[in-house]
């Protein structure tokens, strides 16, 4: 177990080394122009990156069962955040969601944390509850009562990528806790019939889904930048077009170091630059799994995998968004994208992970 | 029991990553290779900004290749605003190079626009002003290439060529006509450019423009010149309003020459009105042909045998009463007994009513439309009349009579000559036309060459040579003398058509016109001459426009290299005339007895010997009297 728990810690640190420089190679140009400076973005991944670094190296010194005791102080921090952020004068506007708490020249996520605090309460549940998971209302409705309730503070932000993560991770969760496969059917179609109702409430979603299908219907509005990520993969072809040599980064693609940094590499490194992005999350996932099932006690199972899965979410929404497979949703792909919330959350799972692998 | 169902699921859950992570790197690699060639090609579009290059507009020759429409190069400015950094400086040069103000100046160079122009200050720049824009060095300003229309002989053949506006589009004339093959593809230079239009450090990408198709003209620019010539010297003398000739080849259709005054310079058309521009006078105008036109009825006539031009007499009172109406012959008390030949000599109008009025109102309408007259001729210039003709119906037996010979009837002078061309050439009506070839000139070769185009046979062979006769015999012996050229068969007919003013025939203003061909026996070409309201003359065709064809028939001599002939008939002198006689052989005879045989001659010899062995002109050629005969001696 300590041998995948070593693996698991250097891979995470080279992504992210990996993840700065691509940031810089990706902000530069946009980076010269709005701040004169083409290593603005770079400069402050790499704060983000040694701020995260403390904080893995710290959640792996804290013992995780500190957090199944505190489970319900940290949920009940979380909510009070998420309900913070709502109030003008604190949480700030971006792109049209109130999703930031300004501290400084940082910004704070709460989202983030709601993602990681509901984990740690999901784990500590089900561990508690194994028995009674038999019964759908005694077991799941009550815990599928507070992640409506987490769900729709995120929802109220809005910030769907972050609820939409959190959400399937958290219904992931359940799924491997061994809940009869009959609830999910039904569940499923329920997900069907709410997703319907999400669209009719709001319809810009409908033509999100509809510029997924084909984004030249609307090349200008919502098709745009799927349109740009496609204009980045494609020519680059399946060798690249070589570090620093990506075109779709000057101006075409929107802010090319958050969401769609993938399509970057994908520009960049071509082919082979795909083959390790997506190796590295599957490695990554398939060391956290080792790491999960080696658990006897079931908090800490359920927390390794939940942690693991959370990224590995994020990662393949975030991919499937910029391949164009899936309409687009606004997440960011962990420990690549820019962003010090996104990161030090990772790395602080890392962390607690490691923690796991080593106390057990 | 728990634990065994949890990992079962977390292994279902890592399988079903991979599969979701292996159909993303499927996805990416349908895009990179079955989507590349559409994706690049898009963002290829994206990135691209181009600079076009005009391309060279195709040039116009004459039959021979001789340049009648080119183009030279000029230098215009192109502003890519967004790769202009120091807006300020930029705009206060080029303000100062340009003569602009600096506000517009400004304007232009912050313009929101991935390509601005300086129009028209930026066009069409000299040498000088370019290099001082390119020795600036700024991003942001280029200079390109533009190509302006020239036309070297400037009014020569201006109404058919037409000219161009500035951006080098054909506005009239067979610059509009023929445009669309005249007209090039544009090339460009393609730079690579970032969302924000700053150009991008990669290659710029040079498509050349193609430049357009050549139009080979059928005419001739030797015979053009002549025609521009006579056309001056007709306004100096006789100030008309306007006056026009056609010089056509008979067998084909095609035009030889043709110009109007008052004309226009092409390079600047825009000093010339709009009615002079684009009135483009021998397809357009439309008018009483007057006596030209007898040659219509004339043909008409002998084709069905209503007359027998030698053994058939018509006398001729000095008028002609039809229906009531009293129709006055132009010569005061008439030319009495006359044979129908002879009616055409002296274009006797009560003659040519008799030979109407025999052929009937349906036969002689129906030669008419036969011949083309009230219907375009299509010969490929734009602006061509139609003209009008009376309806049949309608037409009583005075419209037929005074359409016999030319009243009443409005033609244009490019339908007359196709008409004539017709009933002189063997009976065939060919469409005219002006453009003979379309050549590709970069890959040299003819792309569309026009041929001949009968329109439909009107009279027979026969009755073509018996009007060729006539017509000869019309300038021999006739109204046409004044067209003769010694040594040439010459066939023509005289015309003196009376302008309609307000619905009247004007007492003081006319058309006089001639039209003429040689030779009589072969028409090799068929000159068409109208004055329209001349001064200082006698109102005759036959005096201002018979002698006007004659220099252009003399010029076609020369140019299509027309052998003399001995065979034509002898000019019939009046006392006005210059008398001409023939000249005798001598060769073979002693100096003494050529001196003695050519003793109404001037002579003069060279050589040292006895006998003359070559004379000039030689024997049945005729020369003036006290002409020159030069001799060899040996």
């Amino acid at each position: 177990m300590k041998k995948y728990a070593k693996r698991l810690l250097i891979l995470s640190i080279l992504i992210s080394i990996f993840g700065i420089i691509m940031i810089y190679s990706a902000s530069s140009i946009w980076a010269k122009y709005r701040f004169n400076d083409s290593f603005h973005f770079a400069k402050l991944q790499l704060i983000f990156f040694l701020v995260s670094l403390l904080g893995l190296f710290t959640t792996s010194k804290i013992d995780f069962h500190i957090y199944q005791k505190y489970a319900n102080i940290i949920l009940a921090l979380s909510v009070l955040l998420l309900i913070i952020v709502l109030i003008p004068g604190i949480g700030s506007l971006k792109n049209g969601a109130r999703s930031w708490i300004k501290i400084g020249p940082f910004g704070l996520q709460p989202s983030e944390f709601a993602k990681l605090g509901m984990i740690i309460f999901l784990a500590k549940y089900l561990a508690n509850n194994q028995k009674n998971l038999i019964s759908i209302k005694k077991g799941v409705f009550p815990i599928l009562l507070i992640i409506g309730i987490i769900f729709g503070l995120i929802m109220l932000e809005p910030d769907f990528g972050s609820a939409m993560v959190m959400t399937i991770a958290l219904m992931i969760i359940i799924f491997i806790s061994g809940v009869k496969l009959s609830f999910f059917a039904s569940l499923g179609l329920l997900g069907l019939l709410g997703i319907t109702g999400l669209i009719i409430v709001a319809p810009y979603r409908l033509k999100r889904i509809i510029s997924f299908l084909n984004p030249w219907s609307d090349p200008l509005g919502s098709g745009y930048q799927i349109i740009q990520s496609l204009y980045a993969i494609g020519p680059g072809g399946l060798f690249g077009l070589g570090f620093g040599n990506s075109i779709q980064k000057q101006f075409y693609l929107p802010e090319p170091q958050t969401d769609f940094i993938f399509s970057i590499i994908s520009e960049e490194f071509g082919f082979l630059g795909v083959l390790i992005v997506t190796s590295f999350f599957a490695f990554i996932f398939y060391f956290i799994l080792k790491i999960s099932l080696k658990q006897k006690e079931l908090f800490a199972k359920y927390l390794c995998f939940g942690l693991g899965i959370q990224i590995i979410v994020q990662a393949l929404l975030n991919l499937c968004v910029v391949v164009g497979i899936i309409p687009v949703t606004g997440v960011t792909l962990p420990f690549l994208s820019y962003g010090g919330s996104s990161l030090l959350v990772s790395m602080a799972s890392i962390g607690i992970i490691l923690n796991i692998a080593k106390n057990s | 029991m728990f634990q065994s169902i949890i990992h079962t699921r977390i292994r279902f859950v890592f399988l079903g990553v991979i599969f979701i992570l292996v159909v993303v790197i499927i996805k990416v690699f349908y895009i990179e290779v079955f989507s590349y060639d559409k994706l690049k090609k898009l963002s290829d579009d994206l990135y691209s900004r181009k600079l076009p290059i005009a391309a060279n507009r195709g040039e116009i020759l004459d039959r021979n290749g001789n340049i009648l429409a080119t183009n030279i190069t000029t230098t215009s400015l192109v502003l890519v605003p967004r790769q202009i950094i120091d807006k300020e400086k930029v705009a206060k040069d080029l303000a100062e190079i340009l003569n602009v103000s600096y506000d517009e100046m400004y304007k232009h160079v912050s313009k929101k626009e991935s390509i601005e122009r300086v129009h028209p200050e930026g066009r069409r720049l000299s040498y000088d002003i370019a290099e001082k824009i390119e020795n600036l060095g700024y991003d942001g300003v280029y200079l390109v290439k533009e190509s302006k229309r020239y036309y070297p002989y400037e009014t020569m053949l201006a109404h058919s060529l037409g000219y161009v506006g500035i951006d080098n589009q054909g506005l009239s004339g067979l610059e509009l006509e023929y445009d669309k093959y005249l007209t090039g593809e544009n090339g460009s230079i393609k730079y690579f450019s970032d969302g924000q239009g700053n150009r991008l450090e990669k290659s710029e990408v040079y498509e050349p423009a193609k430049k357009g198709l050549s139009l080979q003209l059928t005419i001739d620019i030797e015979i053009q010149k002549v025609v521009e010539n006579e056309l001056d010297n007709i306004m100096d003398k006789y100030s008309p309003d306007n006056a026009l000739i056609i010089v056509q080849n008979p067998n084909n259709g095609e035009i030889l020459a043709m110009a109007s005054r008052p004309s226009f310079d092409a390079n600047n058309y825009q000093n010339s009105t709009t009615e002079i521009i684009n009135r483009n006078l021998p397809i357009w105008k439309t008018y009483e042909p007057g006596s030209t036109f007898k040659i219509i009825t004339l043909a008409s006539s002998i084709e069905e045998k209503t007359i027998d031009l030698f053994n058939d007499y018509f006398v001729d009172s000095g008028s002609i009463s039809v229906d009531g109406a009293t129709l006055h012959c132009w010569k005061h008390g008439g030319h009495g007994n006359q044979t129908y030949l002879q009616v055409v000599e002296n274009s006797c109008n009560p003659g040519f009513v008799s030979m109407g009025l025999k052929l009937g109102t349906d036969k002689l309408m129906d030669y008419i439309k036969k011949f083309g007259f009230g219907e375009k001729t299509g010969i490929d210039l734009n602006g061509e009349g139609s003209g009008i003709l009376f309806k049949k119906e309608k037409m009583g037996l005075v419209e037929t009579a005074t359409t016999a010979f030319g009243q009443g009837i409005s033609v244009t002078p490019i339908q007359q000559v196709t008409a004539v061309s017709a009933a002189i050439n063997g009976g065939d009506l060919y469409t005219p036309y002006i453009v003979k070839n379309l050549i590709d000139s970069q890959a040299n070769i003819i792309i569309n060459s026009k041929d001949k185009e009968l329109k439909r046979k009107v009279i027979s062979e026969d009755t073509s040579k018996l009007v060729r006769f006539a017509l000869e015999s019309v300038v021999a012996n006739g109204t046409g003398r004044n067209a003769y050229i010694e040594n040439y068969r010459v066939g023509g007919k005289t015309g003196t058509a009376q302008k309609v003013e307000n619905g009247h025939y004007s007492s003081s203003s006319y058309i006089l016109s001639f039209i003429g061909f040689l030779p009589a026996d072969n028409p090799q070409a068929v000159v068409y001459v109208a004055i329209d309201n001349a001064h200082n003359v006698s109102q005759y065709g036959g005096t201002a426009s018979a002698p006007v064809a004659r220099n252009v028939m003399k010029a076609v001599v020369d140019v299509l290299n027309i052998e003399p002939s001995k065979d034509g008939m002898p000019k019939e002198y009046t006392y006005l005339d210059q008398k001409y006689v023939m000249v005798p052989n001598v060769t073979g005879m002693t100096l003494e007895q050529a001196k003695k045989e050519l003793k109404s001659f001037n002579i003069t010899y060279s050589g040292n010997g006895e006998k003359v062995f070559y004379q000039s002109p030689e024997e049945g050629m005729y020369i003036k009297e006290k002409g020159t005969i030069s001799l060899m001696l040996s």
